[in-house]
């Protein structure tokens, strides 16, 4: 600690040292976190380009602007650009990197070039599937089943190299994250006074280093049998292309929670800050992180119950799948409890947060109807599952992700984005949402299959709702990121607690000093409200002056 | 200016003198080189083993057992888990965990596909599963 | 708990000429800090690399259980001396690594070196006895996949065909009268015909052979077919059929060169898809190097009893075994390996596909490992590794460590198979 009462404030983190190179070689998590906050939005910007082509195409049934096999790369490009590049690094990678430390009170990350490291494999992997772009695509669905995918033309080595890199970036947020909050907890925030933002955190690290890796061999295998034709997944060798299923999946169920457990820890902080109470049932919502890390390990079998499984594996896996529904569920009574009787302020994270519970219920609604194994069976494959994925993927994780960003926002860029512009827009994401995938429910239960080009006439009124709604829906989130860019520049400056939050960030300086903290501060009980008043003067809230001062544990431990 | 963190206790340092056993455990020699050895004799084990013939599934059970005792040997004693904080056990325990997870339900579900699977073309799977041989 | 790191905060600027040692980043408390958190850091990675090679192990498990006869067959191919030679040199440098870690702690500079040093050897001899394994295979194409087609049945005779595919292909063998054997394909004179191929499906008979190549003055010749010998009326071995009564010693009875090549079947040999081509004699005896012979089969309907796996599902029709027609009897040993002098069994070189990706990506682990350790050998060097800062060296052996690990338990599962 400084001696002498500072009248000059020490430079936040955007000015504490000027130039590019300063922030390609920084080893300040803050910086690393703003440099994939925009690569991350740049391929959100792609993969909704690739959607917005896909949803063209189907807006007439037979050819409306490409034939088949342009339609089949740009699906598998929209998938794997979203999957690899956006939701999957997401929350994580450009909030997580930005925020863990601030709430943890640490000065950074347990590794910092470790964490450079992880973004620039992010972005050697983004080459790398713009490279499989530029070579024409990629035509097998993110998925990359076999045996198709070993033995179509397209780009597929280029592709799946990129998703190998990718996967190390993971793995390596991930393990950062770990020590992190281990090791960099102070004394006083034992592991039930962390915020719940870091529950999710930490439960989703604990996927990353361990479900990751097995996409990694994944991969490699798939490279080695187009490459060298090992056979391993080729029946022509008597390879076995379920085989190649129970290796992908292993790997892609988890990773559909390390999509959503981050987003959860987000909804968390956002809904009991907004409503001025703190969450109930603190203990449940962080078990049930836990548990839903472990669990999403033992349902992989429910994506492959018409791949050739063994009827044994299919009713073990669809028995499982039920047990995985149930943390989600106790976190949503939890969300719900914490709004009742609340002091709900409707602000534009709210609003995003509020749009999460409804969308998320209906997407682990029907991903309950989905894991029944007769009626997976009559729904695998068709519209049902792409929109049961897309509420959960998109309607939950990126609408928490977006409502992180504004949640957030203040905090990182010193700046307020404009609120009614973002209330307005975020009803109209919901509603371009809701308009995209509520129809794609109806007909994919009436048969609409998914990743076809083509289609009965039956379903075209469903294909142009969908298409009105993912313009409305991608307007509306181009939208949000303009007017980001445009409040970094010429927003209003945001006061320190913008929102009240009880949470650690929010005692830092904002934006942040370069260690985050210019002196130590002082623990704050999470979840309590009683000691925030808004201040009329700033905006924003301010802590009440409190007559016993909060010492937190010197001498006394 | 010196960054700090939320305040703590102070700090009771012994660390102006490089205390190596503040760090972590020394490993003795004794300890290494007995390790060694017995890892040498169980490798000179396990290929003796070979020669004995127990049986298809016997003999290999007998290699893992063997190959065990040897990981579990490197595991304890070169990498120090015998003295170290128990946490790192759990975490290389639960790896283990999952990876058997992963083989064990890869080896139940493709034992009850086998006879779905056309290995050799010539000599297809019995019916009515299987399919008729290709002339 | 145990596994929280109480933080010292006694100033950064007071640690830094406490400590003495440049290595400690300014966002730890202190060494220690610095030290546990790099060691769980590395724990971690481990667990992760362990689920990295799971799926490995997922393939082995699943195609050794389902397909044993493969991993009988084509264990053999792998000697078992290096492989043994290899886990001694592992377990050694573990060793080394194990004591440069004890080095670095109570600071002996020179003993840290030396064991690195060692190491360092230790890991190249490793990759050195991989190469040489790797090499024999590559150079008897005992390799992944469909390129596993090797000369030498798995217990050391040869095969004659080297191509085990389906019916109808033709099988290309190059002879070279220096060596007397066939330098591309596989032909052998001392041919067991004894040993007959049971209950497959489905044969091939031999109906057309051509000659073409490069020949002994390096000239082209041009591919021309080798007519039967029947058809030139003399026999394979040069003479001509006895004509009644005499005995036929030099071909009188044709217009034709007793040394022209010709072709015969011996003893109505019959060619099974999977296992040795027609063997084939020529009547002209001064074979030129170079010649390539192609033999065209053609499959022939198989015997309706053995074809029809829906007549008799209780006959077991077991592709690949050869049923000896000696007397005595067989050893538990030689009969689990009988197998091993005959053709390999369909889909062999799956195994050699798990083979080289197990062994490939531990090998690309080693020289990670190497590169790691001489990285840490220069900063040895150099001084940097003082008792308060010598984590890289723990956790590099650590990584170490895990290498040695996989291979304890690969080698018994390549190559101590039973």
């Amino acid at each position: 600690m400084s001696s002498d009462t500072v009248t000059k404030t020490e430079p936040n983190y955007f000015e504490v040292s000027r130039g590019l190179k300063s922030w390609l070689f920084t080893l300040d998590h803050k910086r690393i976190g703003l440099m994939y906050l925009f690569g991350i939005l740049g391929a959100l910007l792609l993969g909704g380009a690739f959607a917005l082509l896909v949803r063209i195409e189907l807006f007439t049934p037979g050819e409306t602007i490409v034939g088949k096999d342009w339609y089949n790369k740009f699906f598998t490009l929209h998938g794997a650009v979203m999957v690899f590049l956006v939701i999957i690094p997401g929350i994580p990678a450009a909030l997580g990197n930005m925020i863990l430390p601030i709430q943890l009170g640490a000065p950074d990350v347990a590794f910092p070039r470790l964490n450079l490291a992880s973004f620039y494999l992010w972005c050697a992997g983004a080459t790398l599937l713009l490279v499989a772009v530029a070579l024409g695509g990629i035509d097998t669905g993110w998925t990359f089943y076999t045996p198709y995918s070993l033995e179509t033309k397209t780009a597929v080595i280029p592709a799946v190299c990129g998703a190998f890199v990718l996967g190390f970036s993971s793995i390596f947020t991930g393990l950062n994250f770990l020590v992190t909050i281990h090791k960099f907890r102070p004394q006083q925030m034992g592991w039930f006074q962390m915020p719940l933002n870091l529950w999710a955190l930490y439960a989703t690290a604990i996927m990353q280093v361990l479900a990751t890796p097995v996409l990694g061999i994944t991969l490699l295998l798939l490279f080695l049998e187009r490459f060298m034709h090992i056979g391993i997944f080729d029946p022509n060798m008597g390879g076995d292309p379920v085989l190649f299923q129970h290796f992908f999946w292993f790997y892609s169920h988890p990773a559909v929670y390390i999509m959503i457990l981050p987003a959860m820890g987000v909804v968390s902080e956002l809904i009991t800050t907004f409503s001025r109470k703190p969450l109930f049932g603190y203990r449940f919502v962080a078990y049930s992180s836990l548990s839903l890390a472990l669990l999403s390990f033992l349902v992989w079998g429910h994506h492959m119950f018409v791949s050739g499984q063994s009827k044994l594996a299919n009713m073990v896996f669809s028995a499982l799948t039920f047990s995985v529904a149930i943390p989600s569920a106790i976190k949503v009574f939890n969300w719900t409890s914490t709004l009742y009787k609340g002091d709900i302020r409707l602000q534009t994270p709210m609003l995003y947060a509020l749009s999460f519970l409804v969308m998320f219920t209906i997407g682990g609604l029907t991903g309950i109807f989905l894991a029944v194994l007769s009626i997976d069976v009559q729904l695998h494959d068709t519209y049902f599952v792409v929109a049961h994925f897309h509420y959960v993927m998109m309607g939950s994780t990126l609408i928490a992700f977006m409502g992180a960003l504004h949640y957030w926002w203040p905090k990182m860029s010193g700046r307020m984005y404009p609120e009614k512009l973002g209330q307005l827009v975020a009803v109209g994401v919901f509603i371009g949402f809701n308009l995209t995938f509520l129809p794609q429910f109806v007909m994919g239960s009436r048969g609409m299959p998914r990743r076809y080009w083509d289609y009965d006439p039956e379903y075209t009124i469903f294909h142009q709702l969908s298409t009105i709604g993912a313009f409305v829906l991608g307007l509306s989130l181009f939208t949000v990121v303009c007017y980001l860019m445009w409040s970094f520049k010429y927003g209003k400056k945001a006061p320190k607690n913008p929102w009240g939050g009880t949470t650690l960030e929010w005692e830092a300086p904002t934006p942040p000093t370069l260690y985050n903290f210019p002196e130590p501060p002082e623990l704050p009980e999470i979840y309590n409200y009683d000691d925030l008043v808004e201040d009329e003067v700033n905006g924003g809230f301010v802590r009440k002056p409190s007559t016993t001062p909060k010492d937190a544990g010197h001498g006394g431990h | 200016m010196s960054a700090a963190q939320p305040t703590t206790t102070p700090a009771s340092d012994g660390h102006g003198e490089a205390h190596a056993h503040g760090f972590a455990h020394t490993a003795t020699v004794k300890v290494l080189t007995r390790t060694f050895i017995a890892l040498m004799i169980l490798t000179l084990l396990t290929v003796g083993a070979t020669r004995i013939d127990l049986g298809g599934n016997y003999n290999l059970a007998l290699a893992m057992a063997i190959a065990v005792v040897k990981a579990t040997l490197v595991v304890l004693f070169f990498m120090h888990l015998r003295y170290d904080r128990l946490f790192h056990s759990v975490i290389i325990v639960g790896g283990l965990l999952f990876a058997a997870l992963f083989i064990g339900f890869a080896l139940m579900d493709s034992g009850q596909y086998q006879d779905t699977v056309l290995w050799d073309i010539r000599n297809p799977p019995p019916a009515p599963i299987g399919p008729p041989p290709i002339r | 708990m145990s596994d929280d790191h109480p933080h010292d905060h006694d100033g950064h600027g007071d640690s830094h000429g406490h400590h003495g040692s440049p290595f400690i980043q300014h966002h730890y408390d202190d060494a220690q800090h610095q030290f546990d958190s790099g060691k769980l850091g590395m724990w971690f990675f481990l667990a992760q690399e362990i689920l990295f090679f799971s799926g490995l192990f997922v393939a082995y498990v699943l195609y050794r259980h389902h397909h044993p006869e493969i991993f009988s067959y084509a264990h053999h191919y792998l000697d078992v001396k290096w492989g043994a030679i290899n886990t001694v040199v592992l377990i050694m440098s573990s060793l080394s690594a194990a004591w440069a870690v004890r080095c670095a702690q109570l600071n002996q500079r020179k003993g840290l070196i030396g064991c690195l040093v060692f190491t360092i050897v230790c890991a190249f001899g490793f990759l050195g006895i991989k190469g040489i394994e790797y090499k024999h295979k590559i150079d008897e194409d005992i390799l992944w996949g469909r390129n596993f087609d090797p000369c030498i049945a798995s217990a050391g005779n040869h095969l004659l065909n080297k191509k085990n595919q389906c019916p109808g292909v033709k099988s290309s063998v190059v002879w070279s009268a220096s060596s007397k054997k066939a330098d591309r394909g596989c032909m052998e004179g001392d041919y067991d015909l004894d040993a007959h191929q049971e209950g497959v499906q489905g044969k091939c008979e031999v109906h057309e052979l051509t000659m073409g190549g490069v020949g002994k003055n390096r000239q082209e010749i041009s591919r021309r077919p080798i007519p039967p010998c029947e058809e030139l009326a003399i026999h394979a071995d040069g003479h001509a059929p006895a004509v009644e009564g005499a005995e036929g010693k030099s071909g009188h009875g044709g217009a034709h060169d007793a040394k022209k090549p010709c072709w015969e079947l011996v003893e109505n040999y019959h060619v099974c898809p999977s296992g040795p081509a027609a063997l084939v004699l020529y009547g002209d005896h001064e074979v030129r190097t170079g010649v390539e012979i192609e033999a065209k089969c053609e499959a022939a309907p198989p015997p309706v009893a053995l074809v029809d796996a829906f007549a008799d599902p209780d006959q077991p029709i077991v592709e690949g075994q050869i049923t000896f027609r000696k007397s005595e009897r067989l050893t538990k040993h030689e009969a689990q390996h009988k197998f091993a002098s005959g053709p390999p069994p369909e889909h062999t070189g799956m195994f050699f596909s798990i083979y080289f990706a197990m062994t490939g990506l531990h090998g690309i682990h080693v020289i990670v490992g190497i590169f790691i350790f001489i990285w840490l050998l220069i900063r040895a060097i150099k001084g940097h590794f003082t008792p308060e800062y010598f984590g890289p060296i723990d956790y590099a052996a650590l990584y170490w460590h895990l290498v040695d690990l996989i291979w304890i338990f690969l080698f018994p599962l390549l190559y101590l198979i039973h």
